[in-house]
């Protein structure tokens, strides 16, 4: 059972463009400010989905007994070695949009702050879920979240990533026709399963494969291996002069 | 011979069926109408042999947005669907078993939860309506959107004359996941002229079983209950609840108005089968001991249908709803008359103040909103809708539709996300007969005003005469009763003083000969005369007193709220004086003077905490500008919100509006800009000191109002994300910072078609245009606009922002700027406009 937690600010300050800092105790306490109602509006819901990998060349993986083919040369190396795949769609709920909504229209600061802490909500969401997968599947280890739109895999993959786990249904999870996920606090991912013992043998042959890293892979630094390496705001290992403070559109689909 | 029509039995689940077929997870079900026949054909014969007197088509998903992938044209999908149920009818030999068109969500969300328009949704549905000749019946069903399952009943209602069956999907919190209750569906179709309702999917019985007996309480209308066989296991996808178990839990429903019974995920013919079985059972018992039999009828029957029975109806958004059943107040102050702000927002379109009006009254304790926007030189009907759209995505009170054109009332209940109050009809043959149908079709309540051709009645008597001609040529196009509210009309006690008392036996008249609701605009009792909110309170109690239930008033003002509040709790309709209690529990007697000085934000600036906002007012600067003009520019950059517009009201007595401006506003947006630029200062700091400059600009703008002044705009600019894009919070926070500094903001809003955004940069004839865009995909989008506002040879320059753009890109797209955060923009806008 996934259940939202008290916001971590330090991660949402992350995405207000803090780096590594704590913003001031003014905009600290708005933001305690911003958490009753935030958790009031949330809804967590999640929808998972396991299935058996068949590489298909170096630019297809399908997936057994579900519709959804994955395309493309980054999922390929994303999987790698992987024999089974979760797909992870989870959502905060409308809610949260319907407070965003609002909140802009009366009190920017507020909505700002509320976006990105709703962003580090929904990422403790998909870190629950992997650690709940991680408890039913033990002897699997798994990569980090890949989503439709990184790299090469297709954006347009969203609507049958969806239909594969029935996220309409079971979470109220659709799509804009530019296949962005509503409610706008959602993450679709694919996450690989590496069988551990097979995967003990493959690294001592082959030295330190840094495309998959374990559960919280962004939490500890392993982005080197990210498609979103050089465009990422959160990144761990970015230099001082890196930091993009803040971009004009930084409200983002966590 | 019963005398309850028999209980309905419907299919179970097509999905799980076909999933047990072969088809993949995620696989088009709607592909094998076509390409598996057989398959589907022999599933619902398997249904119809278990009992089933209703077979879906399996259409569920088959939509042209779902159905464009497929190669199939829509049309072909539904006719070999509706083939092949109608297959399964002969093959089973049972020709009186009804085919259904089963329409599912579109897999898109309406506005504002996504970017599918209303109209589009419902030419979605009509399709699909048109296309299904040869079913019986049309059943819409696990909808989660009110606003979704709305469109979807106008196809059905005005592209057929099938019957129609609407379920929607609720949580175990009793709410959808666009979070419409229970009370909210109910109300919001139980008058749409439907032929049944009730809840399918997302749960097992249980679950559903507290939500049926709510429904029960909520409509008049037959129940249909379509649960699915438990709750799934995550890991299995199996579900837990086994066809006996599934059987004997509906038994408990169906005394609670049950009419229609089927299964949804996770049931099979099986099932059915039990539930055939259990339901006859049933029906066989309660015709041999009747309704007198209380041991047969559970606990909570008899007091749920008298509660059933008795209560008044109600109107609702989409998320609430709200009871006719004790007095509500009405929020009267979205409307322009006699308010010279209000008429200039609505002339200008400024959504924001407007909104604001709204928000300010819900939290003042308003439970419905009126909504007024006649005014001469505007087009009432668009205005109309676009102000309702915009409310309905930000407050969650229903809305009281006031107009008496009915071509306003008509777009506007078309477009309603909930059930509205329709504010009004009048005694007058014109009135009557162009707006009762509009409120039958729509199933909305409405406000009858006791005036007719001959004007308002001197007497009580008169306007009762009037009110009982309109409740009768009501319930002669079908409109129940309870859906009217009748108004008595307030007249102005300084000029007619003997007609309140008129007014006040009229609606004691109505309250228990008609036995409909009440509702008066309140305030009108005192114009003209001093201490108006004592005279209005009083005679709000007075009317209470009376019989009133719908107060249209200014919940703003205390005295009014209170002698409400009041009311409710003497009346014991506040139980133990809960509402009350919450609403004073910060209550000071006013004898009592709250201390002055608001507390300053903190200034310690620790190990890895980040500066505290911008630094004070260098005491050179603070000594020539003054002590006022140094606490403004204080709190701008503090970002003390709460100060911000307090000092500007006083500082407007001693200082020019312009220096306030340009000499202590600019300057301090300007030093947070610079520790923002330097990154010393982050975002949400430079859009806290922006919301100080807005609330000082709205006193200065109020000011320069009452002086007669001119406002001054540096200039106007077309803001906008674009087409495909639903991520604005960017652009707004651009907008925020650009009108602080004086520019005039043309707000296009998100997901902004082409041609629109060239419209406005033609309209206005800005010299800039800004563009936002979150994601990769939406940068063509971007390209696509910048190209056209160029084809059209405008001399615009455009600005371009958005998390994943760069300034090679932005040159690449043909965009003059790159607007690398909003205080960039702000400073190319500086630049273009030369100011």
């Amino acid at each position: 059972m996934v259940e939202l937690k008290p916001i971590r600010m330090d991660e949402a300050a992350r995405y207000l463009g803090y780096g590594g800092q704590m913003p001031d105790e003014t905009i600290l306490s708005l933001m305690r400010e911003c958490e009753g109602p935030l958790m009031e509006a949330c809804r967590p819901a999640y929808s998972v989905g396991i299935f058996d990998t068949e590489f298909c060349g170096e630019e297809e993986v399908r997936l057994a007994e579900c519709a959804l083919t994955l395309t493309g040369k980054d999922i390929v190396k994303h999987l790698a070695g992987c024999a089974k795949v979760a797909l992870v769609a989870a959502t905060l709920g409308s809610g949260v949009d319907t407070l965003l909504r609002r909140l802009q229209r009366t009190e920017m600061a507020k909505a700002l702050l509320t976006d990105a802490m709703a962003g580090a909500a929904i990422e403790q969401i998909c870190d629950d879920v992997q650690a709940e997968l991680q408890g039913k599947m033990p002897l699997y280890r798994q990569t980090w979240r890949f989503s439709p739109g990184y790299g090469d895999l297709p954006l347009s993959l969203q609507e049958e990533l969806l239909a594969a786990v029935e996220a309409g249904k079971r979470i109220g999870l659709a799509t804009t026709q530019g296949h962005m996920l509503t409610p706008m606090k959602s993450v679709t991912a694919i996450i690989g399963l590496q069988d551990m013992t097979k995967e003990l043998r493959k690294v001592q042959t082959e030295d330190g494969d840094s495309l998959s890293a374990p559960v919280g892979a962004c939490a500890a630094g392993a982005c080197a291996g990210c498609a979103y390496h050089e465009s990422c705001l959160s990144r761990q290992d970015k230099t001082e002069n890196e930091t993009s403070v803040a971009n004009l559109d930084n409200g983002g689909q966590a | 011979m019963s005398n309850y029509p028999e209980i309905m039995i419907l299919d179970g689940a097509m999905g799980t069926e076909l999933q047990a077929a072969g088809l993949p997870l995620g696989g088009v079900p709607e592909v094998w109408n076509i390409e598996h026949p057989d398959k589907v054909t022999a599933i619902q014969r398997r249904y119809i042999e278990a009992g089933s007197q209703v077979v879906y088509a399996n259409t569920f998903g088959a939509n042209r947005l779902k159905m464009a992938k497929t190669g199939y044209p829509l049309h072909a999908l539904i006719v070999a669907a509706i083939g092949n149920a109608r297959a399964a009818v002969v093959e089973a030999g049972k020709p009186e078993t009804k085919v259904a068109l089963d329409i599912g969500p579109i897999g898109r969300l309406i506005a504002p939860l996504g970017d599918l328009s209303f109209e589009e949704a419902y030419d979605i549905f009509a399709e699909e309506v048109r296309a299904a000749k040869g079913a019986d019946m049309i059943v819409i069903e696990t909808m989660s959107d009110l606003y979704e399952a709305k469109a979807a009943v106008l196809a059905a209602k005005e592209n057929s004359d099938l019957p129609v069956f609407l379920t929607m999907s609720f949580e175990e919190n009793g709410r959808t996941f666009t979070g419409t209750d229970i009370d909210s569906m109910a109300l919001t179709f139980s008058d749409m002229g439907i032929d049944g309702i009730g809840v399918n999917c997302s749960l097992g019985p249980a679950e559903l079983l507290p939500m049926v007996k709510r429904l029960y309480t909520a409509t008049k209308l037959p129940i249909v209950v379509k649960p699915n066989a438990g709750l799934p296991d995550p890991a299995t996808n199996t579900y837990n609840v086994s066809a006996e178990e599934f059987a004997g839990i509906m038994r408990q429903m169906l005394p609670y108005g049950v009419r229609v019974v089927g299964g949804c995920c996770g049931t099979s013919p099986e099932y059915i089968r039990e539930l055939t079985r259990v339901v006859r059972e049933w029906e066989a018992a309660r015709d041999r001991v009747g309704e007198s039999d209380a041991s047969f009828w559970p606990e909570d029957y008899r007091e749920l249908t008298e509660f059933r029975n008795t209560r008044p109806t109600g109107i609702a958004s989409a998320n609430k709803a709200v009871w006719f059943s004790e007095p509500r107040c009405i929020g009267e102050r979205i409307n322009p008359t006699g308010k010279k702000r209000f008429k200039e927002a609505l002339q200008n379109g400024d959504m924001d103040y407007i909104l604001g009006q709204a928000i300010s009254q819900v939290e003042a304790g308003a439970e419905i909103l009126d909504v007024n926007v006649g005014l001469p030189g505007i087009d009432e009907t668009e205005m109309m809708v676009r102000v309702i759209r915009e409310l309905q995505a930000v407050v969650d009170v229903p809305l009281q539709i006031d107009s008496n054109k009915p071509e306003v009332l008509e777009a506007a209940l078309r477009i309603y996300n909930g059930k509205p109050l329709v504010n009004s009809v009048n005694g007058e043959e014109k009135s009557l007969t162009s707006i009762l149908p509009l409120v039958k079709k729509y199933g909305a309540a409405v406000v009858g005003l006791t005036l007719d051709e001959a004007g308002i009645g001197k007497t009580a008597e008169e306007r009762f005469a009037v009110a009982e001609k309109i409740v009768s040529r009501a319930e002669s196009v079908g409109i129940r009763r309870e859906n009217l509210q009748i108004d008595c009309l307030t007249l102005t006690a300084s000029a007619e003083q003997a007609a309140v008392a008129e007014t006040l036996r009229a609606v004691a008249m109505v309250h228990n000969n008609l036995h409909t609701g009440a509702v008066l605009g309140v305030s009108n009792v005192s114009f003209g005369l001093p201490n108006r909110d004592l005279v209005n309170a009083t005679f709000l109690t007075m009317a209470l007193q009376n019989g009133l239930t719908l107060p249209i008033m200014n919940p703003n003002s205390a005295s009014m709220m209170g002698a409400l509040r009041a009311y409710r709790l003497l009346m014991n309709i506040d139980k133990n004086s809960l509402a009350y209690m919450e609403a004073y529990k910060d209550y000071v007697a006013p004898t009592v003077v709250a201390p002055a000085g608001v507390a300053v934000g903190g200034t310690s600036a620790g190990a890895g905490v980040s500066a505290p906002a911008g630094d004070p007012l260098p005491a050179e600067i603070a000594a020539k500008l003054g002590d006022g003009a140094a606490a403004l520019y204080n709190a701008v950059v503090r970002g003390l919100t709460a100060q911000g517009a307090d000092i500007t009201k006083s500082l407007l007595g001693t200082m020019d509006s312009m220096d306030i401006v340009n000499g202590v506003l600019i300057p301090a947006l300007d030093t947070v800009g610079a520790g923002f630029e330097s990154g010393r200062l982050f975002l949400p700091q430079l859009i806290l000191s922006a919301s100080v400059v807005q609330g000082a600009f709205s006193e200065i703008k109020e000011h320069m109002r009452a002086s007669g002044a001119e406002s001054v705009s540096k200039g106007t600019i077309v803001l906008a994300t674009v087409k495909g894009d639903i991520h604005d919070i960017g652009k707004n926070i651009v907008k925020v910072l650009l009108e602080n500094y004086g520019f005039t903001v043309v707000d296009l809003g998100r997901d902004v078609e082409i041609s629109a955004v060239v419209k406005a940069a033609k309209e206005t004839g800005t010299p800039l245009v800004g563009l936002s865009a979150l994601m990769t995909t939406t940068l063509p989008s971007m390209k696509d606009t910048i190209a056209a506002l160029r084809a059209e040879g405008l001399p615009c320059k455009v600005v371009v922002g958005g998390a994943v753009l760069t300034p090679e890109y932005a040159a690449e797209i043909g965009a003059d700027y790159y607007g690398r955060d909003a205080k960039a923009t702000v400073d190319i806008a500086k630049e273009v406009f030369g100011v």
